[in-house]
């Protein structure tokens, strides 16, 4: 990494040999605008819009295709430079429809962005604009609006590069270039919505997310994906209080700028539906609602009775509360088994980018918390299907519809003598249960996962739990006080720091110093990126 | 003066491998292979002085000179014969009268670089010059000109013509590469630049038919009779399409530094019934219009073009008398490069269509007064800012034309109508 001294508007910057003018510009803090360049795409230079100065050359050059050279005088603000980013914007917008009220991208868009910035002229085009099909359907989740694209072929490049599927080219020449599919071709690849963050105008939209909701109405939570044990790290954003969509967060040591499709509509399954916020018993025959005294009581009281049982933890439940879980199953029985929620499947090549086989984002962690029987689910379940058990504690997953056997699993559930269900809604399992205790998603929760990886990051609550419901944490302190064990801590910052002077592979690490990119077990509060 | 070019051109079956070899074609290629070291020969065409006719203008020893000797990929020489310069058609006669000179000097270029794959590229349109092509590249390789082993000296060269599908970009010589590999006619970013990343990412020099044809008489005559023709920086001779209106259109080899005016009005024969000449066009659609007064005392080379105001490009001279109407010409070339933008970058995307609408409102008599520096200034936002020459090319004529006949097209929007053929 030879160092290599420029100089960018007159303030100089030691950088590295190898590096772009706007990748040095980037690192202190100088944004030079750009649409084609992407940190993660070859470069296309097709914008033009990083046109900057470079001392001692006649002809303006393109910073994202242009390295540092020792002594380079880089200009970012000359008058030259301000006139062609006036000039490029002019040119990209003649033939765009300006249908910004009806553009999802509105807000959000790096033509309105630079507009204001660098642009803001009336137009002196009158001669007609080019028009191109507004609303061609890509695949399952993107549609493409021809006469917003500016062709910078990001998406084109994504799907050769990253995803290396080759869905999307330019057909067409001149001002009717236009973006395709191949023929008999979907854009249907297990990451393709990818294309719609990547799409710095509205060309390319989400079919999910389409028309819903204006994107400044959004409110931003920084937090995992809870769709797979990869923990990509994402934005929930919500309004009035649901989710309106996910969008990838940047964090290059997991999902660099990438989801996959999975996660990102993984909400849609984890939220919709009736929420529970009474807790449930059964009584002759059907489910009543009780208070939550009640309800903890008896299914205090009813675990603690049965003899062999079995306790699976969801694989979305956090770090706090499998180590809560951990403790409260010693607390029931020495002959409760315990074991986190996981299932695998195959993967493709194109998944493997991304995804992991299973479904438990914390899956991992739960382990490390001794949320672990010595044989695993599997092995768990067939037990419970043998009839091994005469109870079992079920949290957050749905064990008869998640499985391949559902009328096996439905079978051995209605013979156990007790069945607590701890879940968001009234699920196929949770309707078999003796007790039912309405719980908190994902999305409601504040807390850490650790991912296949084993790097430990933070989940934070971007909705606010229904009344009636209680967090997960809080139910399993609350059975611990039944069971004569009161813990001494509460929050998630508490219970987390309890967890790190307990677990070994956690020693030294700091809850507020997990930030908002993640720290590697083992790599103490060293970790942070 | 000597042709050097034309040589061949006129002979009987002049295409012909007989007729070439009878007249001393192919002695070059033996002597390159059995004689000279790839070296040598570059500093030979350094030394004449040769520079590519492509419409650049650059040193061709120099540009073989940039391939890298280290690098473990193949090396490729690419022939330009994509010639689809409006005014343009010189290339197309050596292509179809004189196939072997292109052919030798190709395979003299590729051993200059060591390259083992050489391409022709020729454009889709030229299917006549294409068949003949194919031909003569059979004849060679039958004689063994081309293939392994060539003359026994271990050297192995194959030779490639490759039509394209007609697209004037692909002239350009990145994007001919992209056409080349498979892709879509774009031209690429530059750095790199193909001396290193060239075809499928390998070194690669493309020149031009012109540049390749007359590489067998330099070794042939050895550099110093090059050099001897022509200006101090335009060496040699070069070849000049006429069309327009002008007695005797065609193609002719003038020495480097010929009077503009005396060969307009001599060699060709001047503007014919007794029209007065209104504007010239000296090297192809793309280079800016020159009026009478300017080319008094410019000669033909690249530098005195260049002090003209305009610039010598591929040798298209498209003359044109007081009958034209410059509105109509101006929009006929607007639309010939409005139909040709590639579409990559945003300038020459939607800036060449931009223009050629403003030309098309003044023509059919929707201009504006404001329209004629509107168009000034789009052709000045696109000049210089794009991926490749084409956004110049475009936006030079429609500037030229505009500041040099100014007053026409302001009559022109005055009337609605226009003033010059009616």
């Amino acid at each position: 990494m030879d160092p290599v001294k420029i100089t960018i508007d007159g303030k100089e910057v030691v950088t590295t040999k190898g590096k772009t003018v706007i990748q040095a510009a980037a690192e202190i803090g100088v944004a030079i605008p750009h649409y084609c360049y992407h940190p993660k795409l070859s470069i296309a230079g097709n914008c033009r819009m990083c046109l900057v100065e470079i001392e001692k050359m006649p002809k303006l050059q393109i910073a994202c295709n242009t390295q540092v050279a020792e002594g380079m005088g880089v200009l970012t603000q000359s008058p030259k430079v301000l006139a062609v980013r006036k000039s490029v914007l002019e040119f990209l917008l003649i033939n765009h429809p300006v249908d910004c009220p009806i553009c999802d991208q509105a807000g959000e868009c790096m033509l309105q962005n630079y507009y204001m910035e660098h642009d803001r002229q009336e137009s002196r085009f009158d001669v007609g604009k080019v028009h191109d099909r507004k609303k061609t359907i890509f695949g399952p989740n993107v549609i493409f609006d021809g006469e917003r694209c500016i062709k910078c072929t990001r998406c084109v490049r994504f799907c050769q590069e990253i995803t290396k599927t080759d869905e999307l080219t330019v057909v067409d020449r001149g001002d009717h270039s236009t973006i395709a599919l191949f023929p008999d071709t979907l854009l249907d690849n297990p990451l393709s919505a990818n294309v719609v963050d990547i799409c710095p105008v509205g060309a390319l939209t989400d079919r999910d997310f389409r028309f819903k909701v204006r994107v400044w109405y959004l409110e931003k939570t920084p937090s995992i994906c809870p769709g797979c044990s990869t923990g990509c790290n994402i934005s929930v954003e919500t309004y009035q209080n649901r989710i309106a969509r996910f969008k990838p967060r940047v964090n290059e040591a997991v999902n660099s700028h990438w989801i996959c499709d999975e996660g990102r509509y993984c909400f849609h399954d984890l939220t919709d539906g009736q929420r529970l916020t009474t807790p449930l018993i059964r009584q002759e025959g059907g489910l009543v609602p009780v208070t939550w005294e009640q309800a903890l009581q008896v299914a205090g009281a009813g675990l603690k009775s049965t003899g062999s049982s079995a306790a699976i933890l969801s694989g979305r439940n956090t770090n706090e509360e499998a180590y809560l879980f951990a403790k409260l199953a010693k607390r029931i029985s020495s002959r409760c088994e315990l074991e986190v929620f996981y299932q695998e499947r195959a993967l493709t090549e194109v998944q493997k980018i991304l995804m992991s086989p299973d479904r438990s984002p914390n899956f991992r962690g739960a382990r490390e918390m001794g949320v672990s029987s010595n044989s695993g689910f599997d092995p768990l379940m067939k037990k419970i299907i043998a009839g091994g058990f005469s109870a079992a504690y079920v949290v957050g997953e749905d064990l008869i519809t998640t499985s391949s056997e559902p009328d096996i699993v439905r079978a051995a559930l209605q013979k156990l003598s007790f069945l607590v269900v701890q879940d968001t809604r009234l699920t196929e399992t949770a309707k078999l249960a003796h007790v039912v205790l309405p719980a908190t998603h994902f999305g409601e929760k504040e807390g850490t996962y650790t991912n296949r990886k084993g790097r430990v990051q933070k989940i934070n609550p971007a909705l606010i739990a229904p009344d009636g419901a209680l967090q997960d944490s809080d139910i399993f302190l609350r059975l611990l006080d039944y069971t004569g064990e009161t813990q001494i801590y509460f929050t998630p910052a508490e219970i987390f720091a309890a967890l790190a002077r307990d677990i070994p592979s956690y020693h030294g690490i700091e809850y507020e110093l997990i930030g908002d990119q993640g720290i590697e077990l083992g790599s103490g509060s060293a970790g942070i990126t | 003066m000597e042709k050097l070019l034309l040589r061949n051109i006129g002979i009987p079956d002049s295409h012909m491998l007989a007729t070439y070899e009878s007249r001393g074609g192919y002695r070059s290629w033996r002597k390159v292979v059995e004689t000279m070291k790839p070296e040598q020969l570059i500093d030979e065409v350094k030394a004449s002085g040769l520079r590519g006719r492509g419409g650049a203008g650059f040193p061709t020893g120099m540009k073989w000179s940039f391939v890298p000797k280290d690098n473990p990929k193949p090396k490729y020489l690419v022939c330009n014969a994509d010639e689809s310069e409006p005014g343009t058609f010189k290339d197309r006669l050596l292509i179809e009268q004189d196939p072997h000179a292109l052919i030798e000097g190709t395979l003299i270029a590729a051993y200059a670089i060591q390259s083992h794959a050489a391409f022709i590229y020729i454009r889709g349109e030229l299917a006549f010059g294409a068949n003949r092509l194919h031909r003569a590249v059979d004849e060679a390789y039958r004689a063994g000109f081309v293939g392994k082993n060539i003359f026994g000296s271990g050297y192995d060269l194959e030779l490639i013509v490759h039509r394209g599908a007609g697209a004037y970009i692909c002239g350009e010589e990145t994007a001919l590469l992209s056409s080349l590999e498979g892709g879509r006619g774009w031209p690429k970013v530059k750095p790199p630049f193909p001396a290193t990343h060239g075809l499928f990412g390998c070194p690669t020099v493309v020149n031009n038919v012109e540049t390749l044809a007359v590489l067998p008489w330099i070794i042939e005559r050895g550099p110093a009779a090059y050099a001897a023709m022509g200006t101090e920086k335009s060496k040699g001779t070069k070849l000049f399409s006429v069309s327009g209106h002008i007695a005797r259109p065609g193609v002719y080899e003038l020495e480097m530094g010929y009077p503009f005016k005396k060969f307009l009005e001599e060699d060709c024969g001047g503007v014919p019934g007794g029209k007065k000449l209104k504007g010239v066009i000296p090297g192809g659609g793309s280079m800016p219009i020159l009026r009478p007064e300017e080319i008094e005392k410019v000669n033909l080379d690249y530098e005195s073009v260049q002090a003209a105001g305009s610039l010598l490009g591929s040798g298209g001279v498209i003359v044109m008398d007081e009958t034209t109407c410059m509105v109509q010409a101006a929009w006929n070339i607007a639309r010939f490069y409005a139909h040709e933008s590639c579409g990559q970058c945003s300038p020459c995307r939607e800036g060449c269509h931009w223009m050629e609408k403003i030309f098309h409102g003044i023509e059919h008599g929707k201009g504006e007064k404001a329209d004629l520096d509107l168009i000034l200034n789009i052709s000045g936002n696109i000049m210089g800012n794009t991926i490749c020459p084409f956004g110049d090319a475009a936006a030079m004529p429609a500037a030229a034309f505009i500041k040099k006949y100014r007053d026409e097209f302001e009559a022109h929007i005055a009337e609605k109508r226009c003033t010059v053929r009616h």
